[in-house]
């Protein structure tokens, strides 16, 4: 029987060079950068429909407030809006939102409703920063400080410090933070006297002016004192857990035994071997914590009167200032996404084993 | 006695387990000479680990050294291993003796290059001219036949399981340890990069002046780069002797058994035979001797006493009340 055999053709892959465009796509920065746009056209759409979908609206929150504070007539309260406000509620929502979003292209986040001629970029100007520092001097102080308690309690492990620190860590972690701010208040308040209140409020004390100085330093930490207590306090739990349950397992490594068979001291190996190992994972954790605290910072400042950004959020809801709420919730997208990206290739750094932006294809 | 480097006597080692104590070592005693080539075979989970781990203190938490003393002899001085205290313990390890684990692959600190590892273990034993252990480091690793220049910049996560695995071999030897423990070298390895170990250790032991424990359950690396060979059952020693009297002239029937379980590439062909019945339980051993259940030799004496070990040849040592009949 006669095989016939036929020649197969085989074509050889040429060698392309990527062009310009394969190499942009592959490139892992640059997906990351289109990934995190993406999202935040999603966040900011969702939230202009979302936030039109509240009970009531600004003018007839103005019109309700004018007539309870001041007892005007529903008539006249109306007419006291209409004259100020020169906004039309009424119009289609698609033309609003494209608006919108023509403005914000161009980078304007529109003007607040309520105080006539505030640009709302002032009003996250004047007060991001300040949960920003607020904010992240306590995620810095609860992940440091999370991280060796967790280890203190690993290397511990069974004994009463670890039990008494175990303990700790899992109510902290289970109390929800505007509690504690609240059971704070009162207690260190009225109760016990231990701090001021009153003197506490706000951001910074009046008449103190901002500069390099060390009074204004003091100054700025004694009023953001109590919101960064209860940050820590209801953050640096998780930390602890997680740190303790990622150590233990590093623990058990191979590489760690052979660092004690090869003498290393105890030292190099808690820190080197088992510390930045350990801590890996929870660098992954930073990022999506980072969005936990900026939402749990609009209930804490509204408590402490601290002024940041999510006080005026909530005043913002309150009186449904649409722009300034849209302006802060993007803010807060905004924030909350280049923390993640940030984590992710700071991650890449940490991990050697993560190779990122060498044009991988996955 | 002026060579010896390494005297284990009498040593019991223990694990409580939740079903009873595990006796993982049962009165093992034995000598290493130096420049001497001593090999542990055994089955898996015949205590060969425990015992290596038990040299250089690293057994788990749990475990305890219920009897025994561990001498290590170097330049007519004497320490006693069993009274080190913690600083003295982590001086006398890897630098005195290293022990190279099983399972390479994840030995190495993954977020470490492997230059950093070298310096650190150096730094670690007061060595601090990083120069110079650099360039005792690429020595080193071109007698493993490495690269030393790629090597030395990787990360552990970017060199191959063989090539890890000789990249320990080469930092056990960087502090010129008199005595270096293997603890199954060749294991997770494929064929080839087995063969290429072997030559590596070979050319070692050739160049430098070390004695070596290696711990094994493949005979036939043993027979390639042992001067002596231990059987090891049940935590026991059974048989003791030259490499050419375990294989030649085994006097243990577990020995004899372990011999033909395994091929031979140039001897005579004889048919394979796996030994029945499987490993003993360590917390519970059979009474007398504990091979008796497996052994075609074992009479009621077996079953009730347990044989001492005792001399059978010039340098060969066995634990059997029958070794005349085995190879007679």
């Amino acid at each position: 029987m006669a095989v016939q055999t036929a020649p197969i053709a085989v074509s050889l892959p040429e060698e392309v060079r990527p062009n310009l465009w394969q190499r942009l796509t592959r490139n892992y920065v640059f997906r990351r950068v289109i990934k995190a746009l993406a999202t935040i056209f999603v966040v900011v759409t969702v939230t202009f429909f979302l936030i039109r979908l509240m009970p009531s609206n600004p003018v007839e929150i103005f019109i309700q407030e004018q007539i309870s504070l001041y007892g005007m007539s529903y008539q006249e309260a109306r007419d006291q809006a209409s004259a100020l406000f020169a906004i039309d509620l009424d119009a289609p929502l698609g033309q609003q939102y494209l608006e919108y979003l023509g403005n914000l292209l161009q980078g304007d986040l529109g003007q607040s409703y309520r105080s006539k001629g505030t640009q709302v970029v002032d009003i996250i100007r004047q007060f991001l920063p300040w949960t920003l520092f607020s904010v992240g001097t306590s995620l810095l102080i609860s992940f440091v400080l999370g991280i060796g308690l967790g280890m203190l309690m690993a290397y511990r492990r069974e004994t009463p410090i670890d039990y008494a620190l175990s303990t700790f860590a899992s109510l902290v972690s289970s109390v929800p933070n505007y509690l504690i701010a609240i059971i704070l208040l009162v207690v260190l308040g009225p109760q016990l006297k231990i701090i001021n209140i009153a003197s506490m409020r706000g951001s910074i004390s009046p008449g103190v002016q901002p500069g390099f100085t060390l009074h204004f330093f003091l100054d700025v930490l004694y009023h953001a004192a109590m919101p960064i207590f209860v940050y820590v306090l209801t953050t640096i739990g998780g930390w602890m857990l997680a740190m303790k349950s990622s150590t233990i397992a590093t623990l058990e490594e191979d590489y760690v035994t052979v660092a004690r068979a090869r003498g290393l001291k105890d030292g190099r190996i808690m820190t080197s071997y088992v510390g930045r190992n350990a801590s890996l994972p929870l660098f992954t954790q930073l990022a999506i914590s980072i969005g936990f605290v900026f939402g749990g910072s609009v209930l804490i400042e509204g408590i402490f009167v601290y002024q940041g950004i999510g006080q005026q959020l909530i005043k913002a809801i309150n009186q449904r200032d649409y722009p300034v709420m849209q302006g802060i919730f993007l803010i807060i997208t905004v924030s909350v996404i280049v923390a993640n990206l940030v984590a992710d290739l700071l991650y890449s750094r940490l991990d050697p084993r993560i190779r990122l932006g060498q044009g991988e294809t996955k | 006695m002026s060579d010896l480097a390494l005297l284990v006597e009498d040593l019991w080692v223990e694990y409580p387990a939740r079903r009873g104590v595990v006796k993982a070592v049962r009165g093992v005693t034995f000598e290493v000479h130096r420049g001497e080539t001593l090999a542990l075979i055994g089955e898996s989970g015949s205590g060969k680990t425990t015992l290596g781990l038990a040299l250089v203190r690293l057994l788990p938490k749990a475990a305890r050294i219920k009897r025994g003393r561990i001498m290590y002899y170097r330049n007519g001085t004497s320490q006693d291993i069993l009274a080190l205290n913690a600083e003295e313990l982590r001086r006398f390890r890897w630098q005195e003796c290293a022990m190279v684990f099983q399972g390479a692959q994840n030995a190495l600190n993954p977020v470490l290059r492997i230059e950093a590892q070298f310096l650190d273990t150096a730094r670690a034993h007061g060595l601090s001219d990083a120069n110079a252990v650099r360039e005792r480091a690429v020595e080193l690793l071109k007698m493993v036949q490495l690269d030393p220049q790629r090597v030395l910049h990787s990360f552990p996560h970017e060199l191959s399981g063989g090539m890890r695995q000789r990249v320990l071999i080469a930092l056990g030897l960087l502090l010129q340890p008199q005595v270096i423990i293997l603890d199954e070298p060749t294991t997770a390895l494929d064929i080839l990069t087995q063969r290429s170990i072997i030559e590596v250790l070979r050319r070692l032991r050739a160049q430098l002046d070390f004695s070596l424990i290696f711990i094994s359950h493949d005979l036939s690396l043993a027979a390639e780069l042992a001067d002596r060979v231990a059987t090891v059952y049940a935590g026991a020693i059974v048989e003791i002797g030259s490499v050419y009297d375990i294989f030649e002239r085994p006097r243990h029937p577990y020995t004899l058994a372990l011999t033909r379980s395994v091929p031979t590439v140039t001897g005579d062909m004889h048919p394979l035979a796996s030994i029945p019945g499987s490993p003993p339980d360590l917390i519970a051993p059979p009474l007398g001797c504990a091979f008796h259940p497996r052994c075609p030799l074992a009479t009621d004496q077996c079953k009730r006493e347990e044989p001492p070990l005792e001399r059978v040849g010039k340098e060969q040592m066995a634990a059997c009340w029958h070794w005349r009949e085995v190879n007679p």
